[in-house]
């Protein structure tokens, strides 16, 4: 091939992963306002065709199938699904951003004043996710191929990042406030908790996913322990320096 | 993004170096009509610390309370209705009000350190550093509350701020009195300046979305105020550490250039990382 050409190939190949759509870049919404609405994550025709998708994947899978019938069904023709750059990806997040926006609406903590133990942050974290995994029944069967989408190298990065907005979902919608660097370990430990309990459900055969519960709960468990003695050994850190410090100080050292 | 931020910060610092320190805003009294009192309170500070709460409070009983839609209040006609925040202002009050929260955890440690060994020598000073380390956890609180209230992730740097301004503050205060108020001159200095750009960016707002008959919301308004009335603690500050003797300090153009690249680094990383 002479090298112009192949230069401008490379040159368009370029240009159009540059060009994300506008999709994928609404969702980086840092700032929450409590006044100003939030864009939607998704623009009507994509939204559109994916909501109607969503409902083939049981049958169909995360294939260009569903994408073409979900097209069909939203009044379209089959080729308007080149409207979805990443394809079958496009299917997958969409399954997973509308299933992350929906907890707040899913799960409802009772507030105060009510007779019986309260849930603590831990156990709505775990409530929580419990909630989010058993969205994913409809289509567990069909999870296997979504995650192996997500693997591929150019999506890993956007997959990884809506885990994350999982997590801090999840977090926020638990009360937690913290805005230190436990902010970081407390998502980075529920992004890895659960996707690990994601992956062991999609081969879950137990009854009602009691298996799931349980590997949920040993790794939550896990996860208090650990943070316990890092916190622990933290603790014994900043005392003994402290205490050095103020020894020396009565010691008449100027330090 | 960076196209609407960089010109502004720019430009404000070039204003504010060209204007005496003291004066950053019109400090005039009130004196205009009510119809258009809720304009002239976000562009002009009020004579008393008293009312800045109420002017919030006006300027809140003013606007819908929780709607966000303008279709939804068909009774308030009078009040225009709430701007839609564009991608750009969205992050840019993410990286502001995270370098805020970043710049209070250090501003607090500062004093946290240079407190034990500056109060051996000079307990006279027990007052003062009280006084200041108490208003900057203030700010270390409101911001804090900011944050959680709005989602907005803290900076990755934490741990690093938090060792940084401690070895800081210990190691001017051990310098002496002088360094350690050298060494909250500059600091202040940088804040100062900081705090001045983000309320120009958010007047400047203000006054966009009026010309197409809409308001900044609530939120932003108080948070105007707030930024207002903890950039005039900074720079008071400031004043103190002016007062004893931070001009002293030997080497003082050394040290003050140093902290004062240090802030503007830190600033910058907090504001990305």
């Amino acid at each position: 091939m002479p090298p112009v050409r192949l230069s401008n190939q490379l040159l368009g190949t370029l240009r159009a992963t540059s060009l994300r759509p506008a999709a994928a870049w609404r969702q980086r919404c840092n700032y929450h306002s409590h006044e100003h609405t939030q864009p939607p994550p998704f623009l009507p025709a994509e939204s559109a065709i994916l909501s109607a998708a969503i409902a083939h994947v049981p049958h169909y899978g995360f294939t260009v199938d569903a994408l073409k019938l979900g097209a069909r069904d939203a009044g379209y023709l089959d080729v308007s699904t080149n409207i979805l750059p990443r394809g079958v990806f496009d299917l997958v997040n969409y399954h997973l951003v509308t299933q992350r926006l929906a907890l707040k609406d899913t799960v409802q903590f009772p507030s105060g004043g009510e007779q019986g133990k309260r849930l603590g942050l831990g156990g709505k974290v775990r409530t929580l996710a419990l909630a989010r995994l058993r969205a994913n029944e409809p289509v567990i069967h069909r999870l296997q191929e979504a995650l192996a989408i997500m693997a591929q190298p150019s999506y890993v990065s956007p997959s990884l990042a809506e885990l994350a907005r999982l997590a801090d979902e999840i977090w926020y919608l638990a009360g937690d406030k913290s805005v230190d660097s436990s902010w970081y370990t407390k998502r980075a430990a529920l992004s890895a908790i659960y996707s690990a309990t994601e992956v062991f459900m999609t081969q879950d055969t137990s009854k009602d996913f009691a298996d799931t519960e349980q590997f949920l709960d040993a790794r939550l468990e896990d996860n208090m322990k650990v943070g316990g003695f890092l916190g622990a050994l933290s603790e014994w850190a900043d005392y003994t320096a402290h205490s050095a410090v103020n020894v020396l100080r009565s010691k008449g050292l100027r330090v | 993004m960076s196209a609407a931020f960089s010109p502004t910060r720019s430009l404000a610092r070039a204003a504010v170096r060209s204007v005496p320190p003291a004066v950053f805003e019109m400090r005039a009294p009130c004196t205009i009509s009510s119809a258009s009192r809720q304009k002239a309170r976000i562009h002009s500070t009020p004579a008393n610390t008293a009312q800045p709460s109420a002017s919030a409070r006006s300027a809140a009983a003013a606007l819908p309370s929780h709607d966000s839609t303008s279709s939804d209040h068909a009774a308030a006609d009078s009040a225009p209705p709430t701007g839609p925040l564009t991608q750009s202002q969205r992050d840019f009050l993410d990286s502001a009000l995270r370098v805020n929260q970043a710049g209070e955890l250090a501003a607090v440690l500062i004093y946290s350190a240079q407190t034990p060994p500056l109060l051996r020598s000079h307990p006279h000073l027990r007052p003062l550093m009280k006084h200041m380390h108490d208003q900057e956890a203030g700010h270390f609180t409101y911001f804090n509350s900011l944050l959680a209230k709005h989602r907005i992730r803290p900076t990755a740097m934490y741990p690093v701020w938090h060792a940084a301004a401690t070895l800081l503050g210990w190691g001017t205060a051990v310098m002496g009195r002088e360094a350690a108020m050298a060494c909250t001159e500059a600091v202040e200095t940088e804040i100062g300046t900081h705090y001045n750009e983000q309320v120009r960016v958010l007047l400047d707002w203000a006054e966009k979305m009026e010309k197409h008959g809409e308001t900044l919301g609530e939120e932003l308004t108080v948070l105007i105020g707030e930024l207002r009335k903890i950039r005039d603690e900074e720079l008071e500050h400031l004043d103190h550490a002016v007062e004893n003797d931070s001009k002293e300090a030997r080497p003082y153009e050394l040290l003050t250039n140093v902290i004062r690249g240090g802030c503007r680094t830190a600033i910058w990383i907090s504001e990305k990382v």
